[in-house]
Order: C-alpha cells, then sequence, then structure tokens
C-alpha cells in the first residue's frame, strides 16, 4: 500500500454520511487491493507512482477564476470547485431535480443508495477510491416522459495542491431525454478522481459528453458508467487530453434488450502526456447495439493506451457490436498501446473490432500538396481532419463549434515531424 | 510555357517513361491517348511530384521553371495542376477549408494577400455552380462519399479556383455519363484562354469532341510515337492501337 | 440445426489406443536428482548437466501463469513421472531392423510407417515415442546434402558446439514457467540444421506419441538454418485416450540466419479429453523463432486437440527486411479450451508479418486468439496486418479475440481485425437443398472458413488437415 492510499483509507474512515453502508463495503475491498504495478493487466501500460507518494491538500477550497459560459448554449451550470458544488440551483425545468449528495431526500436517497456503484462495477483501486471518498456529488434526475432542453453542464476545477473525489448519479425515467457534459480542465499540481453513473430506464435517452481536458500535472482517474434499460438510447462522445496521469474508465452495461450505444472518443496528446482509456461494453441481453469509434492522435513524448472489450455474454444473442479504434502516431518518441477485445458466449451475433496504427496518408497529404498546401499544413489539416470526422458527428454542435478551437491549438503548438 | 526534355522515369524500380518529349505553347491544348500502361497516368504524376516516382533523366519546365527540383506544393503553386483520375476522399477536412487553405497557399507564395472568408465563400460557390455541384458539398470531406462523376466535377471546381497555368487532366471522362462529361468539358473550355494551356490525358477519343485539341499525341511504351492534329484521335478510334504497336515493331 | 450441428461435432478420437510396450519408467516427483537421473539416461556431458540444474533452479523460483483465458485444476508436478522409454530401446538401436515390431506397429496404426520404402519419398521422419526418439528416417539421404536431422539427444553429443551456441538462445530458461520446466526435464526432440545455401531436399517431419501413463512429455526441438538455406518441418502428435490429463510442455526453438527460410507446420491432434472434460492433455508449448537480415520464418498451425493448450507461435524479427508469418486454424469442441496466437516482435527496419487466426468454437469449449504485435523504435518502414476470424457453433461455447498492439515508431502501420459469425441457417440450407448432408455441409462451410490457412500447409498435410477438421466435426451437426 502507498503512502497515498494509507492516508486515503484512514480519512475514508472518518467519512459517515447516509451512503455509509455502500462506502464500508467498498473501503474493505480497498483495504484488500493492490497498488497497481506492470503486472496489473489493468494497469499494464499506466504507472501511477506518482501518485504513491503524493501529498495534496484535501479539502481546500481554492480561489479559481469563475468558470467561462459556452457561447450561445443553453445550460445549467454545476460548477465544482474542489469537489464542492458552488452553483444555486434555482428554477430548474419542470421534469427535473438536482440536488447536491449531501442534500439529498429521504425519497431520493433510497434509490441512490441503491444506483450507487451499480453502473460502475468498482473493478478498480481508484473507483473504490471515489466509493469512500466522495462526499462531494450531486443527484439528477429525470422524471418520466421529459425532454430537458437546456444542457445540463457539470464543471470540475481542481485547484493547485488539491485532492478532490466527486460522483455524479443521473437517473432518467421512462420515455425521458437529457443532454449531460462532464466538464474537467486545469493544468496545475493535483488529483482528482471523477465518476459519473447514469441509469437509463425504458425508452430513456442520452446525450452525453466528457471532456476529460486536464493536462501538465493534473493528476485524474475517474469514469463515466452507463446502464441501458429496454430501448434506451445513449450516445455519447469523450474527448481526453493527457496529463501526467489521466486514466478514464467507460462502461456500458445493455441490461435492457434492444438498446442502442453510441460512443465516439478522441484523444490528442502532446508534450509527455499520458490518457489510458478503458471502456468496457457488456451485452447481457439479447438484440442490444453498440457502435463505439475511437480515434487517437499521439505526438511529440507522449503515451497512449485503449482498452476496448466488448464482452457478449451467453444470453445476448442478435448483438450487433462493433469497435474500431484508429491512430496516427506522429513522433518517434511517441508511443501508442491498443487493445480491442471480445469476448463471446453467444453464437447468433456480429460482433468485429479493428484497430490501426499508422501515419498520416501518404496519398491524402500528396493530394493536398498537388494544389499548393505545405507539407507541414497537410499534415495538420489531415490529422485534424481524422479526429474532426468524430466532432462533425456530435449531436450538439454548440458544444463543437466550442470545442474545436481548442483542438486546433493543441495542433498548432504540436511538432510535426 | 512547357516543355518536357527525354522524361524518363519509374516506379519500384520499373522503367515507365521511357524518353517523354513535349512541348505545349501558352493557350495550347494537347491530347495526350494511347493503350492502358503506355504511361499516361505516370506522366501526370511525374511532372506534379509524387512520392516513389523517381525521374532518372530529363527535364520538365513551367515558363522555364525546374519542376522537377520543386516539392509538390511549389510546384501546384508555380501553376501546374492535376486533376486526378481517383481523386483521393479525405473525411474530416472540408471541401471549403481545403480549398481556402490551398487558394491562400498560393496567393501568398504570389505575395498577394489572402481572400477574406466571406470573399472566398462566394468564389467557391460560384465555382460549385459552374461545375453543377450543390454548394453544401463544400461543407462535405473533401470527396467524401462523392459520386464517380461528383469527384471529377470537384476536380474541375479546383481548377476553377486554383487558376492554374497548366492544367492535366487525367482520364477525367473515365465512368462519366454523357451528362457529366458536358459538364466537365464546359468547366474545362470556359478557362480557355491564352495563357493557359491543357493536357489532356483520355483513352478515348469521346472526350476529345467536347474539349477540341489542338494537338494530339499517341503515348505507347513511355514515349510518344505518334503526333497530329484532332484528326489522329478519330482515326485511333477507328483503328485502335493495335495498328500503332505493330508499326513500331516492323520498324524496329 | 444448431442441434444438429453439434451432434456433427462429436466424433471418437481415432487415435485413443494403448499401445503394449513394457517401458522403464521413472517414479513420479521432480527434484535436481531426477533431473541428474535424466542427464544420465541420455549420457549427456557435465555442461548440459549444469544448464538444466541453472533451469531448475529458476523454474522453482517463477509462477504459473495466470493471465490466459483456461481454467485446470492446479497441477501437482510431483505426481508427474519426468522419463518414460520402452526398454527394448535401451541399448539404442542400429537399425530399423532392431527396433521392437510393436513400436513400429504404433506408428503404422496412426498413419506413419517408419520403413523407408513405405513412406512418403519426400519426407523423413523422426519419431519420438514418450522421452526417446526412436528413429529418424533418411538420415544418409539427408547427410549428403549436409542436412543434420537426428533426436536433439544425440545432437547434444555429436555436435555440442552448434548445441550450445543456439539452445536457449531464443527461448532463454528463464523465459516462462513452462518454457523453464521443459529446460530442467526435456528428454527428446528433434534438431535440424541445413547449412548455408542448402534448400532441404525432403520435408522433416517429427511424430510425437504419448503412450505412458502418469508422464509428462517435454520435448526439445531446434532447427538452425543457415545463411541461404530453407527447410520445411512439420510435427504431428497423438496421445491415448485417458481419464488422467497429462502434460505436454515443449519449447522449439527456430533460428533463421540472414536470408534463410523456415516453415514450420504443426498439426496438433493430442487425446482432447471427453465430451464432459475428463482426461485430455495439457499442451503448454513455448515456440519462437528469430529471424536475422531478410529471413523469413512462417508458423502453420492447424490445432484440433488437447483439452488446454496454450501456446504462441512467435517471431522476432531481429534483422532488416525479415518476415514473419503465423496461419492458424484452432478448432475446439467439448470442453476444450485453448489461448493460443502469436508474438511478432519487430525489431528490424522493413521488417513485415501477417497473422491469419480462424478459430472454430463448438459444443461447451472456449477458444481465444491472443496476440501481440510490437514495432520498436527502430522498425521503420515495418507493416503488420492481422485477421482473425471466429465461428461459433452452437450458443454453448465461446470466441474470444485478445490482441495487443504496441508501436513506438511512427513509419511503422498495424492494422487488426477481428470478426465473429456463425455457421448460418442459409448456408446450412443452401447446402442441404443441393443434397448435402448436415455433416458434410458444415465441414465444407468450415473447410472454406478455414482455407487461407490450408494453403499453407505442405500439400500431404493439408488434405491430412483438412481430413481431421471432417473427423472433428463429425457427428456435431444439428
Amino acid at each position: 500500500m502507498s503512502d497515498w492510499l494509507g492516508r486515503a483509507v484512514s480519512r475514508a474512515e472518518q467519512v459517515s454520511d447516509w451512503l455509509s453502508p455502500q462506502r464500508q463495503a467498498s473501503l474493505a475491498l480497498l483495504r484488500e487491493a493492490q497498488w497497481p504495478t506492470r503486472k496489473t493487466e489493468a494497469w499494464k501500460y499506466t504507472p501511477v507512482h506518482v501518485l504513491a507518494d503524493a501529498e495534496f491538500a484535501a479539502a481546500a477550497n481554492s480561489e479559481l477564476a469563475a468558470a467561462e459560459a459556452i457561447e450561445g448554449l443553453n445550460s445549467i451550470e454545476l460548477v465544482f470547485t474542489d469537489g464542492v458544488l458552488q452553483s444555486e440551483l434555482s428554477q430548474l425545468p419542470e421534469g427535473l431535480t438536482i440536488v447536491p449528495l449531501a442534500d439529498a431526500s429521504s425519497e431520493t436517497r433510497q434509490w441512490a443508495a441503491e444506483a450507487f456503484s451499480a453502473a460502475k462495477p468498482s473493478k478498480h483501486l481508484f473507483g473504490l477510491v471515489n466509493d469512500v471518498l466522495a462526499t462531494a456529488g450531486v443527484i439528477i434526475d429525470v422524471a418520466e416522459g421529459v425532454s430537458i432542453e437546456p444542457v445540463i453542464r457539470i464543471v470540475h476545477r481542481i485547484g493547485k495542491d488539491c485532492e478532490a473525489h466527486n460522483r455524479v448519479l443521473v437517473r432518467i425515467a421512462k420515455n425521458a431525454s437529457v443532454t449531460v457534459v462532464e466538464d474537467f480542465s486545469g493544468e496545475e499540481k493535483s488529483f482528482n478522481t471523477g465518476y459519473a453513473e447514469y441509469t437509463l430506464a425504458e425508452s430513456a435517452s442520452l446525450e452525453h459528453y466528457r471532456f476529460a481536458l486536464q493536462t501538465g500535472a493534473a493528476l485524474s482517474v475517474g469514469g463515466s458508467h452507463f446502464n441501458l434499460a429496454d430501448k434506451a438510447q445513449l450516445n455519447s462522445t469523450l474527448v481526453g487530453f493527457g496529463s501526467e496521469l489521466s486514466r478514464l474508465d467507460v462502461d456500458v452495461n445493455h441490461t435492457g434488450e434492444h438498446a442502442f450505444a453510441k460512443l465516439n472518443a478522441i484523444y490528442l496528446l502532446d508534450g509527455n502526456e499520458l490518457f489510458d482509456l478503458h471502456s468496457t461494453i457488456e451485452h447481457m441481453v439479447p438484440n442490444g447495439t453498440t457502435e463505439e469509434n475511437v480515434r487517437g492522435i499521439v505526438a511529440d513524448h507522449s503515451r497512449a493506451v485503449f482498452n476496448g472489450r466488448i464482452h457478449i455474454h451467453r444470453d445476448a444473442q442478435k448483438t450487433l457490436a462493433e469497435l474500431n479504434n484508429r491512430n496516427l502516431l506522429m513522433s518517434r518518441d511517441a508511443e501508442i498501446n491498443t487493445k480491442p477485445e471480445l469476448e463471446i458466449y453467444a453464437d447468433d451475433v456480429r460482433c468485429a473490432h479493428g484497430a490501426t496504427i499508422a501515419e498520416i496518408d501518404k496519398g491524402a497529404l500528396y493530394y493536398l500538396r498537388s494544389r499548393g498546401v505545405s507539407k507541414a499544413q497537410a499534415q495538420i489539416m489531415l490529422s485534424f481532419g481524422f479526429i474532426n470526422e468524430l466532432v462533425d458527428q456530435m449531436p450538439n454542435q454548440v458544444l463543437a463549434e466550442w470545442l474545436r478551437p481548442q483542438l486546433r491549438q493543441r495542433f498548432a503548438n504540436m511538432e510535426v515531424k | 510555357m512547357l516543355s518536357i526534355k527525354n522524361l524518363q522515369a519509374s516506379v519500384e524500380e520499373k522503367e515507365i517513361l521511357k524518353g517523354l518529349d513535349l512541348e505545349v505553347k501558352p493557350g495550347e491544348v494537347h491530347a495526350i491517348m494511347g493503350p492502358n500502361g503506355a504511361g499516361k497516368s505516370t506522366m501526370g504524376y511525374v511532372m506534379s511530384g509524387r512520392e516513389g516516382y523517381e525521374v532518372n533523366e530529363g527535364s520538365v519546365t513551367l515558363d522555364g521553371v525546374d519542376l522537377l527540383g520543386l516539392e509538390a506544393e511549389e510546384r501546384a503553386r508555380a501553376g501546374l495542376f492535376l486533376a486526378f483520375q481517383y481523386p483521393v476522399e479525405i473525411p474530416g477536412v472540408s471541401n471549403l477549408e481545403f480549398m481556402k487553405a490551398a487558394v491562400d497557399a498560393q496567393r501568398e507564395a504570389k505575395g498577394e494577400e489572402a481572400v477574406s472568408s466571406k470573399d472566398f465563400l462566394k468564389m467557391a460557390r460560384e465555382a460549385c455552380k459552374q461545375v453543377h455541384l450543390p454548394a453544401e458539398f463544400l461543407k462535405r470531406g473533401v470527396n467524401e462519399g462523392f459520386s464517380g462523376g461528383e469527384k471529377k466535377r470537384n476536380e474541375i471546381m479546383q481548377m476553377l479556383l486554383l487558376k492554374p497555368k497548366l492544367c492535366i487532366l487525367d482520364e477525367s471522362d473515365s465512368g462519366l455519363d454523357i451528362d457529366a462529361l458536358q459538364v466537365v468539358a464546359e468547366g474545362v473550355n470556359s478557362q480557355r484562354s491564352p495563357d493557359r494551356s491543357f493536357i489532356v490525358v483520355t483513352h478515348y477519343q469521346r472526350l476529345l469532341d467536347y474539349i477540341k485539341p489542338d494537338f494530339v499525341h499517341v503515348l505507347s511504351d513511355g514515349k510518344i510515337v505518334k503526333s497530329g492534329d484532332a484528326s489522329l484521335a478519330l482515326e485511333l478510334e477507328e483503328q485502335g492501337y493495335n495498328w500503332l504497336t505493330e508499326q513500331r515493331e516492323q520498324s524496329a | 440445426m444448431t442441434e444438429q450441428i453439434n451432434q456433427a461435432i462429436n466424433r471418437e478420437y481415432e487415435a485413443g489406443f494403448v499401445s503394449d510396450i513394457e517401458s522403464e519408467t521413472f517414479e513420479p516427483g521432480l527434484d535436481e536428482d531426477v533431473i541428474r537421473r535424466i542427464s544420465t539416461m541420455k549420457n549427456e556431458p557435465e555442461w548440459m548437466l549444469e544448464w538444466r540444474l541453472k533451469a531448475f533452479a529458476l523454474w522453482q523460483k517463477m509462477e504459473e501463469p495466470e493471465w490466459a483465458h483456461v481454467h485446470y485444476p492446479e497441477i501437482n508436478f510431483q505426481d508427474i513421472s519426468y522419463y518414460s522409454a520402452p526398454k527394448s530401446m535401451a541399448d539404442k538401436p542400429k537399425s530399423l531392423d532392431e527396433v521392437d515390431p510393436e513400436l513400429l506397429a504404433t506408428y503404422d496404426k496412426l498413419g506413419i510407417p517408419l520403413l523407408e520404402q513405405q513412406m512418403l519419398a519426400g519426407v523423413a521422419v523422426d519419431a519420438v515415442f514418450d522421452s526417446v526418439s526412436v528413429v529418424t528416417t533418411f538420415r544418409e539421404k539427408l547427410a549428403e546434402s549436409g542436412v543434420i536431422f537426428c533426436p536433439i539427444s544425440e545432437a547434444i553429443q555429436e555436435y555440442p558446439e552448434l548445441v550450445k551456441k543456439y539452445l536457449g538462445s531464443v527461448v532463454p530458461q528463464r523465459d516462462n514457467y513452462y518454457a523453464a520446466l521443459n529446460c530442467a526435464v526435456f528428454t527428446d526432440g528433434s534438431f535440424v540444421y541445413i547449412p548455408k545455401g542448402v534448400r532441404c531436399p525432403m520435408e522433416l517431419s517429427t511424430y510425437f506419441r504419448i503412450n505412458e501413463m502418469n508422464t509428462g512429455q517435454f520435448e526439445r526441438t531446434l532447427i538452425i538454418a543457415d545463411e541461404g538455406s530453407h527447410v520445411s518441418y512439420l510435427e504431428g502428435c497423438t496421445a491415448p485416450q485417458r481419464d488422467e490429463n497429462q502434460l505436454h510442455a515443449a519449447v522449439v526453438e527456430l533460428v533463421a540466419l540472414d536470408n534463410a527460410e523456415i516453415k514450420y507446420s504443426t498439426v496438433q491432434n493430442w487425446y482432447p479429453g471427453d465430451e464432459n472434460g475428463k482426461g485430455g492433455i495439457y499442451n503448454f508449448v513455448t515456440k519462437r523463432a528469430v529471424c536475422h537480415t531478410s529471413a523469413k520464418v512462417s508458423w502453420t498451425q492447424v490445432e484440433t486437440g488437447s483439452a488446454v493448450t496454450w501456446k504462441y507461435p512467435s517471431c522476432i524479427l531481429r534483422g532488416d527486411n525479415s518476415i514473419g508469418e503465423f496461419y492458424s486454424v484452432a478448432l475446439t469442441r467439448g470442453m476444450q479450451q485453448a489461448d493460443t496466437g502469436t508474438k511478432m516482435i519487430h525489431m528490424g527496419k522493413n521488417t513485415k508479418s501477417t497473422i491469419i487466426s480462424k478459430g472454430i468454437s463448438a459444443g461447451r469449449s472456449n477458444n481465444s486468439y491472443r496476440g501481440l504485435v510490437r514495432m520498436g523504435p527502430r522498425a521503420d518502414g515495418a507493416r503488420n496486418f492481422t485477421q482473425c476470424d471466429s465461428l461459433l457453433i452452437g450458443g454453448q461455447c465461446g470466441a474470444h479475440t485478445f490482441p495487443y498492439v504496441e508501436s513506438k515508431n511512427p513509419s511503422a502501420i498495424v492494422e487488426h481485425e477481428a470478426t465473429t459469425s456463425k455457421v448460418s441457417d442459409d448456408q446450412m440450407f443452401l447446402c442441404q437443398q443441393r443434397g448435402l448432408d448436415p455433416e458434410k455441409a458444415v465441414s465444407m462451410i468450415v473447410n472454406g472458413f478455414c482455407k487461407e490457412v490450408f494453403k499453407e500447409l505442405p500439400m500431404e498435410f493439408a488434405v491430412e488437415a483438412g481430413k481431421l477438421l471432417e473427423i472433428s466435426l463429425e457427428g456435431s451437426v444439428g
């Protein structure tokens, strides 16, 4: 057990709230947990030693400038600073309830305690850490049949030398629909775990974005987890920049039939950044569909890790599941490790995965140059185009417009060799 | 304007061009015809600087500028345009963004100011209209999901925007129905001027009904084996290419 | 339909008989003394014994790997006998005439006649029975071209310099748990040396047979193809039908020097256990090749046997322009478990690798492809293409794909694709409508699915492999 983990455990022992039964169970597991090493399959390519003896202030309240609004976005903003909710929650649309974790009514507590860690399988150390330490967070409840117009944007900002643990629980009732943005940014030395769990009831629909844009010394481990009931629809876009440690787990559980999940993910890495994306798709019942597209550009001395698992359970006949991971490796000092996995126990299914690592397509490069565009600019255009294909697919183009300049900025700084 | 002298080139160590000579004066239209595998496409690729095409011998100059010493983009900026037989699809990069970058780069090379986005959009829309492409094609990825005919028209659209000195049309007629063929030809004809020249590479005479050449050359086994006026194309249409190769074998 | 397909897959294991041969067999158990006794039985020089003991010391500190997608009860290594040889082999028969007829009959029965006049003219065979090589045919003929083909126990004595130089050079003693064990206790196997510039005039092959109860077979094969040489090698294996599990932990090392080419084909048909998973061979094998400049190694395997398979024939593409290939058909049925694939380690410039893996799962079996493609920092212009296809027959089996792809070179290109499908009702109906019975239909569909791999096998064995699949699928169609 590392120093950091030892301190985390002793802090967790002090935590007492309405989630204590759930937290105690995880704490017991955490005490038994092994600190990840290269031999730990889930952390094979992602060392966590930067965290091992790091010390952070647990409950600081940093003075951070107000989060910038996104131009043209109709949104409900939930701003967390160092894990603490700063926003006033008033005048919410009808059918939408948002309460801080600590203020949950007894009725909310009942379902929320059940949903806590139900979608997130708590399978690794930091998931357990979040279970026991995430006292800050928010519960979002969308009532049956309601379509929430404004986008719910959850902004997480962590100040220098701070540590924060945050949990978001979202319940979307039958035939309801909502858009949720999880927005992480910052580059100062800090550590946070941020997990969100979404429970979609029958025919519910979720448009989801996770912008994991922390860079530099901002250490971050987190995940977004989804339980899909019958005919639920998920459309999720994930964008990641790397930092000294940046790890994300995305899990989709098809617990109901005829559910549809579309997952797009982009990572764009530069400098010494590390980004690790693990996704697990569980098809537990028949007739589910998953389309997953993951694209990455890895430059300079950065490293990308992708592990994409699709698990078709014995009963999940007639599943359609496809995963595609494409990477551009831009530098001799950069590294990509990818592992698409299929684990299939049902015969009448259509499953496929593909992974490629390559440089920029020579034919396309020549085409652009033959029109007078310089080689360097053509390389930038093509690599931007490579990920922009997925940005174009974002259902919310206001968010896409907000995102593109940030992505372009990365390319502008990127040294194309 | 264009002068090709004794051009010899190979691909993957296989010799394709074996001493090509061609002079093109301003305003002229030259047709290059020939059987499959004669080196017609190679000629365009070598001139425009595609990677993997090795020049072993000879020279290509455009208005006195030695093209072979330049990068692909520098050749384009010198006024060379190749309309591809199989234009590549580039999803994620919009047609408009691509053309704006190309036009800006070419203007910058000439020391001209960049066109404003608004003005450029206007120009681009006009160019689309001229080749009967709906304006929304500007927003789509370069050639992404375009039909064969749309790709060819998109090439001509790019030519209209870039206003090159010398255009090489590489089998711009292949795979086109008669309507699309006319659109391509109209685009080309509208650009004919005393200071712009064309090399029209084609396997069939059909395109030349619409784009009247001043000269017709037959390329066979990496060399020009016969040159003449437009009537040569008709002769080839009737008799095919075999008689030419036979003639050469006899003379050899 | 599925019912029919499954019936077609449950077949008899034809090689399941036991030969009545009097053997000298060590008591079960493993310690330094056992290793010393093996070494003495083999009349080995001191350096060989030391090498074994060093491996044993390493092995004792190692842990059994648990990452494979297979499950089996813990193996008690003290319950295994590490040496068994027919008594008749004790005084080393000089020629076939002196070999126990019962031994020859065993191979005849398996379809491998050892009398040269009866054999396929183009194939030389080394026949390994439990812990010893019974006979190696066509040795004189091969010697004419300078090709050495003999039991490895003999090579240790006759060609110590070659053995010392290359043994453990591809698969080091500490490589993995089973390889270390093999280094300590290996008994026999084949040794091949092809001199510079020689194209081996015949196919070489080794046929492994486990006969004795409670023994493990630990064979070791070393093939050295000197510069510019060429060899095609094939191995086959069978074992009696028994209720106990038996361990087979082999190591195969291939060295392809500059411009050499080795084609290594395996038709693996160890006893797979019965349909309820009782008995069968644990096939835990380490096979690896090192390719020097412009060398090429091609692994082709048809895996239909064994209760548990753990096997990853690999290529270290050390030299520039070297080529590695892996073609695999793995069929599992009953309760079989296979975790097999390859590693392609690209170190040199412009190295190329191709991986074609076809997994067929039936019954309640689990079939996994596990692979690694690694592009090293110096592997400029390297290329890999991987295609993994799984075919599921029936709803009780599993098909899995675990490919690791690692790249540190921006000019290297890696492409991996995997698909999964089933024998569709439409395909079956079409075949049946054209008059084929379900069994024939399935075997045709499966053969078509595997065609890309079969065409890589030497001609005689392609037919053999096709038949093997056919037999394997008999009765499995529903």
